[in-house]
């Protein structure tokens, strides 16, 4: 008797706990599912109301026309190109003083390490306008210098920190045996960092890399700082410019160039999304 | 001799530190006290700056409604993600899958959910307004309504961050010995009794950390804004980051922008300190 009460309220929770899950997803996949729909419309049927959920003869022509509107490839490209460099960048200075914290001895190693990371509680909106002024005086702004060489040097607004504490926890957990023994190998520091630990520490680089290449691709701050010319915009910039500037855009349009701007990153977690939650596992908070 | 190779392989990150960083945050403070124009020299006003925004309508304006924007975001963000991570915290077929759908809108950018939301909000011809007229409700002209253009950016931010939060929520609990649970089922403990008495004090330490992180992001609110409402209509959107901004590249007042970001910074600063402060009363300790 008591049984199968305790079976039926689990049931019940079991279907509840669905219904919820399900509505949830909905409600996270419905604005993504409209910019398709909306993405396909023709410039009649957009301005429908009630709208029409499945476009009766989809306009897949929207998806070359956006490259006639705006010069969306080049957006592309920049974003690629800005995000790759910086990933590359900000991995090489991340993993260089994460090993110096990791495994070696140094005066001031705590007081620097407690400064790199109090960066993180500085806002953005503090540094922005000197950073500007630096960009200026090196000859820096509108060229993606600007947005590319802070990252060899840890970011310009504290990202770098993240990362030099992510690598030095993977560091640490590399057993000390293997330095030694391929130091007794005659083989230098340097060395032994960039043949052994490196390759040892893949899983760590990537997820950092991912997380990096993320915040640059998505990043709209830094680029509508310091760019002013339209072809060298990345994504983000260009979509966000023609959004604000033109208030007619046709959204059909709009909504195609979202979607190209959104789909490779999108892809990129669904591959990676078993060590994205990894690394939260791992990393996750004490008190 | 070894203090050596170390700073060698910090070089790159200590140089970044004190251009990026250092410099720029001794530079403004000191750009607070003048007037600076881009290409001018700086001029010294002392406290003028500051005495001039404490004065001004519109500083209190813009800081009451960062406050106004901050608790409507932050308590429904904190509780949405809980809501979500509670719910993917058994092991249940499909949990990868709902896991990951939540998460979408995390690594989507902040401009691709602004363009996508402006949308569904628009007013007249708007999907959102649509849903709400079928159950009889004539919904506001969100972003175009003064009094309903912040609580709609409030929306799409909760939308579009909740599953980062899940996911340090579901590290929390997966912190939590199932032990604790499956004694307190034994002694009759009902489901609501052992939210109430095991989750909630063993996940305290890792709300607390959520709340303050969730509370600084808030403060910062920036690119929904600058994607959807460019503070508007009026003023009715501009938060203190908004402002700073307006205030350096639309107004070109960059020693009056340094001075807000002081101001901006002791805000957050004084926040972070006060739930520090308030952390012993409710934070479970072990």
């Amino acid at each position: 008797m008591k049984n199968t009460a305790v079976k039926r309220s689990f049931r019940f929770s079991l279907v509840t706990r669905y219904a919820l899950l399900v509505i949830l997803a909905v409600i996270m996949l419905v604005p993504f599912l409209w910019m398709i729909v909306t993405s396909l419309q023709s410039p009649e049927t957009l301005v429908r109301f009630p709208p029409q959920f499945i476009p009766r003869s989809p306009r897949w022509s929207n998806y070359s026309e956006v490259f006639d509107e705006m010069p969306i490839g080049t957006f592309f490209f920049n974003s690629v190109k800005i995000s790759v460099l910086g990933t590359i960048g900000e991995l090489m200075a991340a993993s260089l003083a994460a090993f110096a914290f990791a495994r070696m001895q140094f005066r001031g190693k705590k007081i620097i390490f407690g400064l790199l990371l109090a960066t993180m509680m500085i806002p953005f909106q503090v540094t922005m306008v000197p950073v500007f002024i630096i960009m200026r005086w090196l000859g820096w702004l509108d060229s993606h210098a600007s947005l590319i060489v802070p990252h060899f040097f840890g970011g310009a607004f504290a990202s770098g920190a993240f990362g030099i504490f992510l690598l030095r926890q993977f560091f640490e957990s590399i057993p000390r045996e293997l330095e030694d023994a391929s130091r007794i190998d005659g083989a230098s520091r340097f060395r032994f960092f960039t043949t052994i630990l490196l390759p040892l520490s893949k899983p760590a680089l990537a997820v950092l890399a991912l997380f990096v290449f993320m915040g640059i691709w998505n990043d709209l701050l830094t680029p509508v700082l310091f760019l002013s010319t339209e072809n060298k915009m990345p994504l983000t910039f260009g979509l966000a410019v023609l959004e604000t500037v033109q208030h007619n855009f046709r959204y059909d349009l709009l909504m195609a160039g979202t979607l190209i701007s959104v789909v490779p990153i999108l892809i990129f977690y669904m591959i990676a999304q078993r060590w994205v939650t990894d690394a939260f596992l791992r990393t996750g908070v004490k008190g | 001799m070894k203090s050596r190779t170390a700073y060698l392989y910090l070089l790159p990150v200590l140089i970044g530190f004190v251009v990026f960083t250092l410099g720029p945050v001794l530079a403004s403070f000191y750009l607070s006290f003048t007037h600076y124009e881009i290409g001018a020299k700086p001029v010294f006003i002392g406290l003028g700056n500051y005495r001039e925004l404490l004065q001004s309508h519109l500083f209190w304006q813009v800081t009451g409604q960062t406050f106004y924007y901050a608790l409507l975001y932050v308590p429904a963000s904190v509780a949405a993600s809980l809501g979500l991570a509670l719910l993917l915290e058994k092991k249940i077929r499909g949990l990868v899958f709902f896991r990951t759908v939540y998460f979408l809108p995390v690594v989507t950018s902040m401009v691709a959910a602004a363009i996508i939301w402006g949308w569904l909000y628009n007013g007249d011809i708007g999907l959102l307004n649509y849903l709400l007229s079928i159950i009889g409700i004539s919904g506001p002209k969100w972003l175009q309504d003064p009094k309903w253009a912040l609580p709609a950016i409030a929306i799409m931010s909760v939308w579009k961050n909740a599953g980062y939060n899940m996911m340090i929520f579901l590290a929390g609990l997966a912190n939590i010995p199932n032990d604790y649970h499956e004694a307190a089922r034994l002694d009759g403990a009902s489901a609501w009794e052992r939210f109430r008495k095991i989750t909630l004090p063993l996940l305290s330490p890792v709300m607390f950390f959520v709340l303050v992180i969730t509370t600084i992001g808030a403060f910062q609110v920036f690119e929904q804004t600058y994607v959807m409402t460019n503070g508007g209509p009026g003023t009715s959107t501009l938060t203190l980051s908004y402002y700073i901004w307006q205030t350096a590249f639309e107004f070109f007042n960059l020693g009056s922008s340094s001075a807000l970001s002081y101001l901006f910074f002791l805000i957050v600063l004084l926040f972070t300190a006060l739930q520090f402060r308030a952390r012993k009363r409710w934070v479970y300790q072990a």
